[in-house]
């Protein structure tokens, strides 16, 4: 079977501009957000105390809430966590006052008392404000080196017309997965910081398998052909594309459905990942490289070539 | 290398791969605990296999992590007025009587202060006698004060020894607590961090790890009724908004604000009662003279044992040699004062001294204000502190997360689903897509799976619930390698190659992409590796070895294969 049987010759180049437009107002409102509203940052990030129960029976937030202020803890938030059968609530204290240890066991036993005896606590996550700060910056410090590191791979296998456009599509990858969290609110932890990390890789890795195609064409290569070249390459990949695209956002759909209410935002990240990875190698990639392409002879003559 | 040295090659490699899953599918290593608990003799083809299966982490299996900081400056200043304790008793039997040391802020050096008459030229002697080469003299004595200098290399030893002191303490306690596969690690050169996976009562088990085990016996001053004190210090939490607590720190804060009110060379603590849930119900002031007449580390021993008549737990303990004759030497200058025994600054127990005891031996009874199980669990808790020795420093919690397991089996039998069912999917299209083929892809995506586990079994790296999404992403980048390769090969038979030449064409054009590609994904993860922490840290090592596993299954086994079909079987058409 196949889907495309021979190779197809879809104008992508064409309306490049139109989508560089689309995916410019994408990151601009993402930045917006982040800048706004700011990432709901998790306790990994913020210090504090987050405590997982699951309760006998259903058990209502405002209740929750309600109970926790009159032990004198009013600005907390409490979140349904998974699906509502499973009665699972997660209480956030994220500046707390006293010692962080002893924070589970005042709570547990009023909880318990209220709403039954086997209100279980599942899970306590404790950071100090100075491990929440510390991961802060080193979380950023991962990203921004492995970009780096990415810049640098491509300069090195591939010639330098490449690289701004495969940096591009990376930045604008993750700032959309930023921009997502950050207009809804979902929380951002440790484990989505490791899915933008991979997602750097995936999307690379998508942009890398379209480049090498068109650096097997690289003698058609010149300002005035470039944009066909790019375009046939493209085509001439759309199959491996459209499959493992489609492949691998099954396998993480499926994670997103079955995987269990720990891992549904990390499987989220992944889904806008790979969906705006595929989609950015085409239409910023490829944009960026023959902009690069177009523009190097007009550099070259303007700043005289270097003897 | 010939086709069939490279069969045998992968057949032999899948072996070893299933001969290293085997205590994990068939739950080795817990059926040898259970005999070992029985104390049953093991089968002996138990040790045929390796001894230990699939390592889970802790979102997977329930358990503690913990990071805590060594307050190392502490620690380092406890060594140093140990110090001056020593040499403040020397100087007493010497006739040379020290009133009072101070320390730098640093802790980088010591001044000692001398009543004006005494002979300062034969205490400096002593001091450098029991010292040697620790301590050099900073400047001539001035009015009856000498200033040393502590070397400063010893203090950076110090500081490094008390970090391994206090992981190798935390790994006796636990060890000794009788816990499975309990981690202890150093972090940078402050810190230690702690993994205990499967442990059912935690806070019983982070209690004996914390619990800083100093002993200490001082004298009771009785120069403030317990009233007065109680006023002074009620007085000096009113006046600086102190809240009513009674953790060390706060007794540490509460003391530096009530100095000036407390006669010279005394300090206040407290005798704390409380209830089940822990809390503080009751906390009798206490005026203790500051000198530390014996400590922990001078006992040879500590046993728990139970009183005659009211089966009460006390434990026992026995002095070595420079304890006994310190508690001789004190018991017999202050009989008919109070003896205060403090744990981890607070009052034990404060019984009258009857008379002098040079036998080396003491008891410390504990007020039972709990149920009598709680109290002797409590007194084997301690009596298991004092034996293993107390931690040089005190520890700081600093982060810490603990799972349920219940959360822990839940998690792993849904990410255990998921990876079923997306196998399951990826596997149904590979055969629709490219036929036969396909059904080869699908072997090596099942060979990939294998290995990633056996892997990771062999270098007992762990597994964690991030780690098991990125198998499952794996599986789809195992799809991208083959497709890219297969897709390759149907250009080249579509253009008019013949077999062999679409063969070598499509894994030679194919392999450097995904080369390319694979080795992307493989930097984030080793960058993943090296900033994150914990789970992070089992994402990233199960995605670099997904990948890599990759990278063998999907280039060289399918080729292997293909080879073997087209040169070995020559096959006219390819089923792809």
């Amino acid at each position: 079977m196949k889907f495309i049987d021979k190779t197809p010759r879809i104008p992508f180049m064409k309306h490049r501009f139109l989508f560089l437009v689309v995916s410019l107002l994408l990151m601009g409102g993402s930045l917006f957000s982040v800048a706004t509203r700011g990432l709901n940052f998790g306790t990994d990030f913020l210090g504090g105390v987050k405590l997982q129960y699951r309760f006998p029976t259903g058990a209502a937030e405002g209740e929750v809430h309600a109970l926790l202020e009159k032990m004198g803890m009013p600005g907390v938030s409490v979140i349904r966590f998974g699906d509502a059968s499973e009665n699972r609530l997660a209480i956030k204290i994220s500046h707390p006052k006293e010692a962080i240890e002893s924070y589970g066991k005042t709570i547990t036993p009023e909880l318990q008392k209220a709403f039954g005896a086997e209100t279980l606590l599942e899970m306590e996550e404790t950071v100090g404000a100075k491990v929440g700060e510390e991961l802060k910056r080193k979380g950023i410090l991962a990203v921004l080196f492995s970009l780096f590191c990415m810049l640098v791979y491509v300069g090195f296998r591939f010639d330098f017309h490449f690289a701004p456009g495969a940096m591009a599509a990376l930045f604008h990858d993750v700032i959309v997965v930023l921009g997502v969290f950050s207009f809804f609110g979902i929380e951002f932890d440790l484990t989505i910081l490791a899915a933008c990390l991979t997602i750097v890789g995936y999307s690379l890795n998508d942009t890398i398998i379209i480049f090498d195609r068109v650096r097997e064409h690289a003698k058609l290569v010149t300002p005035a052909t470039v944009e066909e070249v790019v375009n046939t390459s493209v085509n001439e990949t759309l199959s491996r594309t459209m499959i493992t695209s489609l492949t691998t956002l099954a396998v993480v759909v499926i994670l997103f459905c079955f995987g269990g209410a720990t891992l549904r935002d990390f499987s989220l990240a992944m889904i806008l990942g790979i969906v705006f990875g595929t989609y950015s190698t085409i239409f910023i990639s490829c944009t960026a490289y023959i902009g690069m392409v177009q523009i190097s002879p007009k550099l070259e003559k303007r700043f005289g070539k270097q003897s | 290398m010939s086709l069939r040295w490279k069969l045998w090659g992968i057949v032999l490699s899948l072996a070893a791969a299933l001969y290293l899953l085997v205590p994990t599918f068939f739950h080795l290593p817990e059926q040898r605990q259970t005999f070992v608990e029985q104390e049953k003799p093991v089968p002996w083809y138990f040790d045929l296999f390796p001894s230990k299966g699939l390592n889970l982490g802790l979102d997977l299996r329930g358990g503690v992590y913990i990071e805590m900081e060594v307050l190392v400056e502490e620690g380092i200043k406890a060594k140093l007025d140990n110090l001056a304790q020593d040499i403040q008793r020397d100087l007493e039997k010497q006739g040379t009587p020290m009133l009072q040391w101070s320390l730098g802020e640093n802790f980088d050096r010591i001044e000692f202060k001398f009543a004006p008459e005494t002979d300062i030229a034969s205490a400096f002697q002593t001091i450098s006698r029991a010292t040697p080469g620790l301590l050099t003299k900073e400047g001539p004595a001035t009015d009856g004060k000498i200033a040393f200098r502590v070397v400063e290399g010893d203090i950076a030893q110090w500081k490094l020894d008390i970090l391994n002191q206090a992981v190798q303490s935390v790994r006796n306690r636990i060890d000794a607590y009788g816990l499975t596969e309990p981690t202890v690690q150093k972090q940078g050169n402050r810190r230690l961090i702690v993994e205990l996976p499967g442990v059912k009562d935690t806070e019983r088990a982070l209690e004996i790890i914390k619990k800083g085990g100093k002993l200490e016996f001082k004298i009771v001053n009785e120069a403030l009724s317990p009233t007065a004190l109680g006023d002074i210090i009620a007085k000096t939490r009113e006046e600086n908004n102190l809240p009513i607590r009674y953790s060390f720190d706060d007794l540490k804060r509460l003391n530096e604000l009530m100095a000036p009110s407390l006669p010279e060379g005394t300090e206040a603590t407290f005798e704390l009662g409380r209830d089940e849930m822990g809390k503080v119900i009751r906390a009798q002031p206490f005026l203790l003279d500051k000198t530390v007449y014996v400590t922990g580390d001078m006992l040879d021993d500590a046993q728990l044992q139970r009183e005659g008549r009211t089966n009460k737990p006390y434990v026992a303990l026995t002095f070595n040699k420079t304890g006994g004759k310190n508690f001789g030497d004190v018991t017999t200058k202050h009989v008919k004062d109070r003896l205060a025994i403090l744990l981890d600054g607070f009052v034990m127990s404060d019984p009258v001294i009857q008379e002098p005891i040079r036998n080396g031996r003491a008891t410390i009874t504990l007020t039972i204000t709990q149920s009598l199980e709680q109290t002797l669990a409590e007194a084997k808790d301690l009596t298991f502190v004092l034996q293993e020795g107390a931690l040089p420093a005190r520890l700081q919690e600093v982060t810490k997360t603990v799972i349920g397991p219940s959360l822990g089996a839940d998690s792993i039998q849904k990410s255990l689903w998921s990876l079923i069912w997306a196998t399951l999917a990826v596997v149904v299209f590979m055969l629709i897509y490219y036929r036969l083929s396909g059904v080869l892809a699908n072997l090596a995506l099942l060979a990939n799976g294998l290995f990633i586990f056996a892997i990771l079994a062999m270098f007992q790296a762990t597994l964690t619930l991030p780690g098991m999404a990125g198998i499952v992403l794996t599986i789809g980048m195992a799809v991208d390698a083959n497709v890219l390769i297969f897709e390759r090969i149907r250009e080249e038979l579509r253009s008019g190659q013949t077999l062999q030449n679409a063969l070598n064409a499509g894994y030679g054009n194919a392999v450097r992409a995904i080369m390319d590609s694979n080795l992307t994904t493989i930097i984030a993860g080793i960058i993943l590796y090296q900033f994150g922490t914990g789970p992070i840290k089992g994402f990233a090592v199960t995605l670099m070895i997904g990948l890599v596993c990759n990278l063998f299954t999907a280039v060289i086994m399918t080729r292997v294969v293909f080879e073997y079909f087209i040169f070995g079987k020559r096959i006219e058409r390819l089923s792809i």
